[in-house]
C-alpha cells in the first residue's frame, strides 16, 4: 500500500474514532450516574445534526453568509438544544423509572429513539431523503508526500479531540465532575455529602447529549451529508465502544471508540486483501464480530468499572 | 439549653411495617446525645430519617425551629447537618483528598476548604501522608479516619455519627472517641450511635435507648449507665 493511501486510512480511522469516542462517552456517563443504558442516545445525535442543519438554513435565510459565524451559531444552537433535550429525557423518562427494573428504562429509551428518528423523518422537510450538509470548513488540502491532508478533516479531528479533552477536564478537574464521580460510585453517600442528586443527573445527561450533538454535526461536516438514520449505527457503535471500554469508565469509552474505528479500518484494508470477493462494506461485520469475540474473552471490558449486573 | 434538633413523634418505615414507631427525642445544642440499642432496633433508620434519606411517614423533625421532614437530603445538609454513615462509605475510587473535599461540598470558598482539610490532616496525620491515594486501597482503620474526617470537613452544626468504631482495634476506637469529644468541644453538636456502651456513656451528656423501634429509656449519661433498660438492650 502506498503512503498516501495509508495516510488516508489512518486519517479516516482517527476521524471515526473521535466521533465514536464522543458518542461512547455519553453512554458511559449515563451508565455511571444512573446505571442505565439510554438507547435514544444515537437519535439525539441525529436530532442534533438536524438542529444544526435547520439553524444553517435559518441563518442563510437571514443573510448571515460568513461560514465561521454560521458554524459557530449552528454549534451553539445544536449543542444547547440537545443538552436541554437530554436533561428533559432524564427528568421525565429516566429518573421516574429509577425504581423500576432497568429493562424498562432500556425499552422506553429504545422507543423514544425510534420516535425521535421518525419525527425527524416525518417533520423535517423531505426528512426521509439524505440531506446535503454545508461545507463550512476550509476545503484546502496540504500535500504531505503523496498524502493529501485536507484542512477541514484536520480541523474536525482537532475539534473532536478538544471536545473530548474538555469533557475529561470537567469530569476530573471541576466540582461538577467530582460530584458526577461521587454519584457514580455511591449515589446515597453522595447525597449525604450535600450533592443535589437530581441536578447532577440532569447536568450529566445534558453534557452527554450536547456532546452527541457535536458528534452529529462533525459527522455531517465530514461526510457532507446526513440522514434521519445516522444515529442508529452511530448509537450501536458508540454503545459497543463504551461496553468494550468498560461501561462507566471514561478512558475506556474513548479507547473503545478508537479501537472500534481501528477495527473497521483494519477490516476495510484487510478484508479485500484477504478475500477479494468481499466488498469493503463488510468492515462493520468484521468490527462487530471482533467486538463480540472480545466481549466473550473479557466480559467487563478493557477497564472494569462496575459490574454490569443491571444491564 | 435549647434543643438544636427536636424529633416529634416520627414513624419511619421502608416497605410495609414501620421500623420506628412514634419516636420523640431532643438533641440539645452543644451536647453529645447518644442512641443506644441492640442490632436492628432502628438506630440507623433514625439517622436516615433525619437526613431525609428515608423520610418519616408521620411526625416532625425540627431543626432550629424549622420542620425539615420531607426536605431533600441536600437541603437538610445545607442547613448544617452532616453524617459519618454506618459502614464508613468512603468513595473507593476517589483519592483521600477528594473524599475530604466532598465532605465540604456545600462550601464554595476554596480557602476554607483548604484550612479545614489542614485541620483534618492535623487530627489524622496518616491521611496527609496518603492524600493522593485511592480511598478504596486504604486499610479499614484508615477508611474510618477518612469517613470521620469527611464528616468534620463541613464544620456542621449537627453531626450524625453511626458506629464509626465498628471493626476497629481498641486503640483506634479510643482515638476515635477522643476525636469525637474534641469535635464537640469545638462546638459541634453530636448525635452518636455506638455499640461501645461504656465508652459512649463516658463522653455523652445524655441519651436514648431504642428497642424494636421505640424509645424505651432516656436520661443523662450517668442515669443511663445505671439503667436496667440499657443492660437489657445490650446484655440480654
Ligand atoms: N433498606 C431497608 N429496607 C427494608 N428494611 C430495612 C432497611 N434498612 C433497615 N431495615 C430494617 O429496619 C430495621 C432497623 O434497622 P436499622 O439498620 O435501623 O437498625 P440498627 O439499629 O442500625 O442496627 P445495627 O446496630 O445492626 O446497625 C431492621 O429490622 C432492618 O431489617
Ligand atoms: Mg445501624
Amino acid at each position: 500500500m502506498d503512503v498516501g493511501l495509508f495516510g488516508q486510512y489512518v486519517a479516516n480511522g482517527l476521524m471515526l474514532g473521535v466521533i465514536y469516542a464522543m458518542v461512547a462517552v455519553g453512554f458511559t456517563l449515563f451508565f455511571g450516574v444512573l446505571d442505565v443504558i439510554k438507547f435514544s442516545h444515537g437519535d439525539v445525535l441525529t436530532a442534533g445534526a438536524f438542529a444544526g442543519l435547520a439553524t444553517y438554513g435559518g441563518l442563510q435565510a437571514l443573510g448571515f453568509a460568513s461560514p465561521a459565524v454560521q458554524l459557530l451559531i449552528m454549534l451553539l444552537v445544536a449543542v444547547a438544544a440537545m443538552a436541554f433535550l437530554g436533561a428533559l429525557i432524564a427528568k421525565y423518562l429516566v429518573l421516574p423509572l429509577r425504581t423500576a427494573p432497568p429493562l424498562n428504562t432500556l425499552l422506553l429509551t429504545l422507543m423514544l429513539g425510534a420516535a425521535l428518528r421518525e419525527c425527524v423523518r416525518l417533520f423535517y422537510p423531505q426528512g426521509a431523503n439524505p440531506k446535503p450538509f454545508p461545507r463550512l470548513l476550509p476545503q484546502d488540502a496540504v500535500a504531505l508526500g503523496s498524502f493529501m491532508l485536507r484542512l477541514d478533516n484536520a480541523l474536525l479531528l482537532l475539534g473532536g479531540l478538544a471536545a473530548i479533552a474538555a469533557v475529561h477536564f470537567v469530569i476530573t478537574r471541576t466540582k461538577l465532575g467530582l460530584a458526577i464521580r461521587a454519584v457514580a460510585q455511591d449515589a446515597e453517600t453522595a447525597r449525604i455529602m450535600g450533592i443535589d442528586f437530581e441536578r447532577v443527573v440532569l447536568l450529566t445527561f445534558a453534557l452527554g447529549s450536547g456532546l452527541a450533538a457535536l458528534a452529529g454535526i462533525m459527522n455531517g461536516l465530514y461526510y457532507s451529508e446526513i440522514n434521519f438514520s445516522i444515529g442508529l449505527l452511530l448509537g450501536v457503535i458508540g454503545f459497543s465502544a463504551a461496553v468494550v471500554g468498560g461501561l462507566g469508565n471514561i478512558y475506556g469509552a474513548i479507547l473503545g471508540g478508537f479501537l472500534f474505528a481501528g477495527l473497521q479500518t483494519a477490516g476495510a484494508v484487510l478484508l479485500p486483501a484477504l478475500l477479494p470477493q468481499l466488498p469493503s462494506a463488510y468492515k462493520d461485520v468484521f468490527a462487530f464480530a471482533a467486538v463480540i469475540a472480545f466481549m466473550a474473552w473479557r466480559p467487563t471490558g478493557l477497564i472494569a468499572e462496575k459490574t454490569a449486573e443491571r444491564v | 439549653m435549647a434543643a438544636l434538633l427536636g424529633i416529634e413523634g416520627i414513624s419511619v418505615g421502608y416497605d410495609r411495617a414501620d421500623v420506628l414507631r412514634d419516636v420523640s427525642l431532643a438533641v440539645e445544642a452543644g451536647s453529645i446525645t447518644c442512641i443506644l440499642g441492640s442490632n436492628g432496633s432502628g438506630k440507623s433508620t433514625l439517622i436516615r430519617a433525619i437526613l431525609g434519606l428515608t423520610p418519616p411517614r408521620r411526625g416532625r423533625i425540627v431543626l432550629d425551629g424549622a420542620d425539615i421532614a420531607g426536605l431533600p437530603t441536600h437541603a437538610i445538609v445545607a442547613r448544617g447537618v452532616a453524617c459519618i454513615p454506618e459502614g464508613r462509605r468512603v468513595f473507593p475510587k476517589l483519592t483521600v483528598a477528594e473524599n475530604l473535599r466532598l465532605g465540604a461540598y456545600r462550601e464554595t470558598r476554596e480557602a476554607r476548604i483548604r484550612s479545614r482539610m489542614d485541620k483534618v490532616f492535623a487530627i489524622f496525620p496518616r491521611l496527609a501522608e496518603r492524600a493522593g491515594q485511592l480511598a478504596g486501597t486504604m486499610s479499614g482503620g484508615e477508611q474510618a479516619m477518612i469517613s470521620i474526617g469527611r464528616g468534620l470537613m463541613p464544620e456542621p452544626r449537627l453531626l450524625l455519627v453511626d458506629e464509626p468504631s465498628l471493626g476497629l482495634s481498641p486503640l483506634l476506637v479510643k482515638e476515635n472517641f477522643a476525636v469525637i469529644r474534641r469535635a464537640n468541644e469545638m462546638g459541634i453538636t453530636l448525635l452518636l450511635v455506638e455499640q461501645n456502651v461504656r465508652q459512649t456513656l463516658a463522653i455523652a451528656h445524655s441519651g436514648y435507648v431504642l428497642s424494636q423501634g421505640r424509645v424505651v429509656a432516656s436520661g443523662s449519661a450517668p442515669e443511663l449507665a445505671q439503667s436496667a433498660e440499657v443492660h437489657q438492650a445490650y446484655f440480654g
